[in-house]
């Protein structure tokens, strides 16, 4: 007998002719949520690791560019010799007239919308150094300078992006616990068509084990099917969602790419539902089976 | 001699029913050869469903092997069943396996090596007449051919009890009696054979013990003149006898 060939006639079985499909189904909504969470995963570990450390420092203008200028190089020195003080950057009128072009459009540049100073500050969070510290001892060189802590925002959209994550996560989960339940509900179908042949089974002294692993066998080949199925059937759907992302003016939000992580972890869903079949029939049959003779 | 089975004061009932078998007691030795007689639903086949461990007793004592069944963890049972073949009255064929899948059965379930079991598989069918049919799936084959197979299975793994429900139902006399050589031979060889049949010429033929048994009672015929006389008044076998050939109570 070949692997895979059964004792069962498990190809007249009704209640496996549907089932994978219906796996492909749960198995593409797993794989779109496990992508939907890495994606995620990947845009709050990205803004985490750009933007979590950093602070932007404004100098409002003064009388005229000479006054700018040595306003800019008096912040710049405190900021260089300020302890916690990694990095202080100071961003140039043309990269601010370039983040203002979209509001504020051909009107930048000129004499009527005089622009601020703006430093780029990297801090390190492990030293004393608060934005209140900061606007402090800036305000008392250069009245009226404004410190903008990215944390505070950054912080909470994280949040709101891991809520997200935990979303996807319980959507997995679910998704695992309706596997569950419809491996269980066609498995024991399927004893109930075959009672026959495992009371046969079991007169010619076959072991519960024996009959299990070949419900098991089957649930994980239809699991296998129903998995890669599902798969096939996700990726063009994340292929085009990445499309989509890449091409939302949305300039807030870092870029998210499928990158081998999304996909390993999208592949990772065929052997799972594959095995939590297996598994599920297996014990399904074993309790139903301590229940006879 | 050793005891095989060993029945005290059985009772069987299904849900809350009335008792379909009371106060059974009977024992068998090993290598001993009976009849299993009565009345259709009469609880022949309850009683061998007993024997065979499809069911357990609602009361009473069953020992198979010198091992009380009721005790037995379940992971016990397969190895208990192993040593018991069984040919029900309706085959029970796997009509999706080949008549050589079929009769490979006990012996792919005990783990046997497929070279082996090849080897074993086609022995058995040539001794019955099925080497032609090998590859065929039962609801192909007739009646007969599917009794064969059945037999086949039931012997295959060389049991030390075998038990037979209604074999000579399906096939004419001379097939009938070609059956009752091989179980003859079988019991020879040394196995237990019990034989559940309403073919009064068979059970007079073979002058054999009989477990005889009506509305759940059991009594057992021992005597065979006594039986012989019985089967040839036309009696329907409702006499108590006594012998000592291989059951006692």
């Amino acid at each position: 007998m070949r692997f895979g060939q059964s004792n069962l006639a498990f190809e007249k079985d009704d209640s496996n002719r549907f089932l994978p499909w219906l796996i492909a189904f749960m198995a593409l909504l797993a794989a779109l949520s496990v992508a939907g969470f890495l994606v995620l995963e990947q845009i709050s570990a990205n803004f985490e690791y750009n933007s979590q450390d950093s602070m932007t420092v404004q100098i409002p203008t003064g009388e005229n560019s000479k006054a700018d200028e040595k306003n800019a190089h008096k912040i710049q020195m405190t900021l260089r010799k300020m302890e916690g003080v990694l990095e202080a950057k100071r961003i140039s009128h043309a990269e601010i007239r370039k983040l203002l072009q979209p509001w504020l459009g051909g009107a930048i540049g000129s004499e009527a919308i005089p622009l601020p100073q703006i430093f780029d500050v990297r801090i390190n969070r492990d030293s004393t150094l608060t934005a209140r510290k900061l606007v402090d001892t800036l305000t008392l060189i250069i009245p009226g300078t404004t410190v903008d802590d990215h944390s505070l925002w950054i912080t909470s959209l994280v949040d709101t992006l891991q809520s997200a994550e935990l979303i996807a996560l319980v959507i997995v989960f679910l998704i695992i616990l309706a596997t569950i339940g419809t491996v269980i509900f066609t498995t024991r179908t399927g004893m109930g068509i075959h009672k026959q042949t495992i009371e046969v089974l079991h007169f010619v002294g076959a072991h519960d084990s024996f009959i299990a692993r070949q419900f098991a066998i089957k649930a994980f080949l239809v699991g296998l099917q129903g998995g890669i199925g599902g798969v096939l059937l996700a990726t063009p759907i994340l292929y085009i969602s990445e499309y989509i992302l890449k091409h939302l003016e949305a300039g807030l939000l870092p870029k998210a790419n499928l990158n081998i992580t999304i996909w390993l972890g999208v592949s990772l869903v065929v052997p799972i539902v594959a095995i939590v079949a297996m598994i599920t029939a297996q014990s399904t049959v074993m309790k139903t089976l301590k229940k006879m003779v | 001699m050793t005891e095989v089975v060993r029945f005290e004061n059985v009772g069987l009932r299904y849900g809350l029913g009335p008792e379909v078998l009371q106060d059974i007691t009977f024992s068998l030795t090993a290598g001993s050869f009976h009849f299993l007689i009565g009345p259709s639903g009469a609880g022949k086949s309850s009683l061998l469903r007993l024997m065979y461990l499809a069911h357990r007793q609602t009361r009473g004592f069953i020992s198979l092997f010198g091992q009380d069944t009721y005790q037995l963890p379940r992971e016990k049972l397969p190895q208990i069943r192993r040593r018991i073949g069984v040919m029900f009255q309706d085959f029970r064929l796997l009509p999706h396996l080949s008549a050589f899948d079929n009769v490979a059965l006990p012996l792919r379930v005990a783990g046997i090596r497929e070279s082996e079991v090849k080897r074993h598989v086609e022995e058995l069918l040539v001794w019955v007449a099925l080497e032609n049919h090998m590859d065929v799936r039962p609801p192909t084959l007739s009646g007969g051919q599917q009794q064969r197979v059945a037999i086949a299975r039931a012997v295959i793994s060389r049991p030390k009890i075998l038990y037979a429900d209604e074999p000579t139902g399906n096939v004419d006399d001379r097939i009938a009696a070609r059956l009752m050589h091989l179980f003859d031979e079988l019991n020879k060889l040394g196995t237990t054979v019990v034989i559940a049949t309403h073919n009064e010429s068979i059970v007079s033929k073979f002058k054999r013990p009989v477990l005889k048994i009506d509305s759940g009672r059991l009594e057992i015929i021992r005597q065979k003149e006594e039986l012989h006389k019985l089967i040839k008044t036309g009696s329907n076998l409702t006499s108590n006898f006594s012998d000592q050939n291989g059951a006692s109570k």
